[in-house]
């Protein structure tokens, strides 16, 4: 009877002892945290400079390891393999490959599933002269169906949107001749339709006039926006896919030196888009059809694929913003920065190379 | 047959021990790693903010990770706008693990505000606050304001209750178990009421894979249970009343903590006036045997000091799964109480529960502390 009573009691003392090392361990969490590291610093919007024993969370001045070089895709266009035709023509051939498999990070520790043209969120800026023959070669490796659709002049049957082209390697040609002049979107265009453009499947295609245009330096801006928790309301909006990245590597231009932005919005879910640029204004080509601006202002409204040519210098050296004039997508990362530099560095890009 | 009435410890051990083992292997098998056989389904990250202080310049998130599986911190936000931030000790969440997060942010007092933070895979939480006040820190002034409001709801009105006693003792049989069944009829209802409190604070406040509702089922048996064995009846009594009171003033340090002042004045009123019955409670089964001031006054501080306790807890350190097991326990041990009282009736009373002043009396307990809740 005794061994009995003393197990029971130690049972029970078990029980009791377990029971209050969990409520203080659920309740009291401090007394389980203990600092270990040195401390780190970091900066507050308004530039205050704070210090933490953890970690820091912060999108804005964490160097991005991203995956995805918005710098080097700012200025990156793709003339195709060029061949002349018997009559002349000049025949562009391009190869895009449609993969939807791909996690990548899109923000400091964030991890969000693209689905990619040629591997990349967007896909690859398409240059082409009014008149070429372009030609895609289109692969889809992704485990559901897709398609090219491009914005321009073409026969209902390189649209894009009645013929899905299967998944695992199903394959497909779109042949066209390029036109209009101007800057257009290209996006994927199997239903449901806006879960494959907001995954990320679009680009831009860029039809240059035959004359060319003025010398410029010249870099596509793609304003888009990811749902990373799929509640069809943006988390992130940016130019050029990641977050606060221009704003953190600002883009290095020369003063008064013409810059041409080929911007396209690709934001789904909020109806307009907007982008302000700080310190100067610009000249406004809508959709890039015109060779005469038609507005000189520093703050343009762009709806879904809503797109055009914007052109402007800078007379001052320094750094300007330029962002979302709707602060909620500023505030969610569609901000960077021009550094506007007084010695003109000779590598910059001075000029265009068709054709190459 | 008859087995031996000797056997072996060894084998008597072993024969124990065996069925676990195979327990042990064919759960080893079903879920261990490698098996595929129950891998159904995607499991999703989940986080519960626990609590959201306002100090200086910061917003200062106690997160917790209450998901299946672990999490990384990556992003906060406030009012759905990207902040820079820190996480200490690190970003890195195992199950039920906790951090903090400082969000710097020059809040306005009394303004609402919507915490959010964001995990690995881009899933957003968020946490509503509907009313910025600065944090309380704790000062000597604080935890003096705090007692002298746990004494006025807890001691004070017990001390006021416990003055019937010497009416109660002059009265006859009859009217003596009224007043025990009324004492019954108090406590089921504070019983219920802390049931009620701790499933409105699980259900606010903790995350679901705590298993809120079970979580109070099983803290309510285990008290019931444990006091069930324990020796002496009225300090039981008077421990029940007491975790009770504790329960009440953590409600109330919580409301000054978040700077609801009219509600935590409308609850020190409301929780006062309520505990007069208290007192009833703890004096009606004492009536019958010698008076021991001493005893009676202890007894009153038992039940009613708590509410200090609970009002330093509420307004420093609160936590939720702490308010609920404190408040489960208040639960299990008056229910115990009320067992230990009706059979008390029942031995003294010809065996009889259902006389018209039991019955009388545990409605018209049942009945007063409905009243007396009004106010709060």
């Amino acid at each position: 009877m005794h061994l009995v009573k003393t197990m029971k009691g130690k049972m029970l003392l078990t029980l009791i002892s377990g029971f209050i090392i969990s409520i203080i361990y659920f309740s009291l969490p401090f007394l389980v945290i203990e600092a270990t590291e040195e401390p780190k610093t970091f900066l507050t919007h308004s530039g205050a400079v704070i210090q933490t024993s953890g970690d820091v969370l912060d999108p804005l001045y964490v160097a991005s390891t991203v995956e995805f070089d918005p710098m080097e895709y700012l200025r990156e266009f793709n003339y195709g393999r060029v061949s002349q035709l018997p009559d002349g023509t000049t025949l562009r051939e391009f190869t895009i490959i449609a993969e939807d498999d791909k996690v990548m990070e899109v923000s400091p520790g964030v991890f969000y599933n693209v689905w990619t043209f040629n591997g990349t969120v967007p896909g690859p800026t398409i240059r082409a002269t009014e008149g070429d023959l372009v030609r895609i070669n289109f692969i889809n490796n992704g485990a559901k169906s897709h398609t090219m659709h491009f914005h321009g002049i073409h026969p209902a049957e390189m649209d894009g949107v009645f013929e899905p082209v299967g998944p695992g390697g199903g394959q497909f040609t779109y042949e066209f001749t390029a036109g209009p002049v101007g800057v257009h979107p290209y996006h994927c265009h199997v239903m449901p339709l806006e879960e494959h453009i907001v995954h990320g499947l679009y680009g831009v295609y860029i039809v240059d006039p035959k004359e060319g245009r003025p010398a410029a330096d010249e870099m596509v801006m793609v304003l888009n926006g990811l749902d990373t928790d799929f509640d069809t309301e943006n988390n992130f909006y940016a130019a050029n896919t990641i977050p606060f990245y221009y704003q953190h590597h600002p883009i290095q231009i020369n003063l008064n030196e013409l810059i041409r932005v080929y911007v396209v919005n690709m934001v789904e879910f909020d109806p307009i888009n907007n982008l302000h640029l700080h310190g100067t204004l610009y000249h406004y080509y809508p959709t890039g059809t015109d060779t005469v601006p038609s507005f000189y202002t520093d703050m343009i409204t762009l709806s879904q694929t809503e797109r055009g040519i914007m052109e402007f210098k800078y007379d001052y050296p320094g750094k300007y913003l330029f962002h979302a004039h709707k602060v909620e997508f500023s505030e969610k990362g569609w901000i960077g920065m021009f550094l506007v530099k007084e010695n003109p560095d000779q590598k910059s890009q001075s000029g265009i190379e068709y054709g190459t | 047959m008859e087995l031996s009435n000797k056997p072996s410890k060894g084998k008597l051990i072993a024969s124990g021990i065996i069925p676990f083992v195979f327990l042990i292997i064919m759960v080893a098998y079903i879920f261990g790693p490698g098996s595929e056989l129950l891998d159904l389904g995607v499991p999703l990250p989940e986080i519960s903010m626990e609590k959201i202080n306002f100090v200086d310049s910061e917003i200062l998130v106690t997160v917790r990770n209450t998901g299946p599986i672990p999490v990384e911190i990556v992003m906060a936000d406030v009012n759905d706008r990207i902040q820079p931030a820190a996480i200490e000790p690190d970003r890195f969440l195992e199950r039920y693990e906790t951090a903090v997060v400082r969000i710097p942010f020059d809040w306005n007092e009394a303004q609402p505000y919507l915490i959010g933070l964001t995990v690995g895979d881009g899933t957003r939480f968020e946490k509503e606050i509907e009313a910025a006040a600065l944090a309380l820190e704790p000062n000597f002034e604080l935890v003096g304001f705090f007692a002298i409001i746990g004494i006025y709801v807890g001691i004070i009105p017990i001390m006021i209750g416990l003055l019937w006693l010497p009416f109660i003792k002059k009265i006859g049989k009859n009217k003596y178990h009224f007043f025990l069944a009324l004492t019954a009829g108090l406590l089921l209802f504070l019983g219920i009421d802390s049931v009620e409190e701790a499933l409105k604070v699980s259900e606010e406040s903790l995350a679901g894979s705590f298993n809120g509702a079970l979580l109070v089922a099983t803290v309510i048996v285990l008290s019931f249970l444990g006091l069930y064995y324990s020796a002496e009846k009225l300090v039981k009594r008077a421990i029940g009343i007491g975790l009770h009171n504790f329960g009440e003033g953590l409600a109330i340090g919580a409301a000054v903590g978040l700077g609801s002042i009219a509600f935590s004045t409308f609850l020190i009123v409301g929780f006062a006036l309520h505990n007069t019955t208290e007192g009833i409670a703890i004096a009606a089964p004492m009536s019958r045997g010698k008076t021991m001031i001493g005893k009676l006054a202890g007894l009153g501080m038992i039940a009613g000091a708590p509410a200090i306790f609970g009002a330093w807890v509420g307004g420093f350190v609160y936590s939720p799964f702490a308010a609920v097991v404190f408040l489960s326990i208040g639960a299990g041990a008056i229910f115990q109480v009320i067992i230990t009282i009706l059979r008390w009736i029942r031995e003294e009373g010809d065996k009889n529960l259902s006389s018209a002043a039991v019955a009388s009396g545990f409605a018209v307990g049942m009945l007063i502390m409905y009243l007396t809740s009004i106010f709060v």
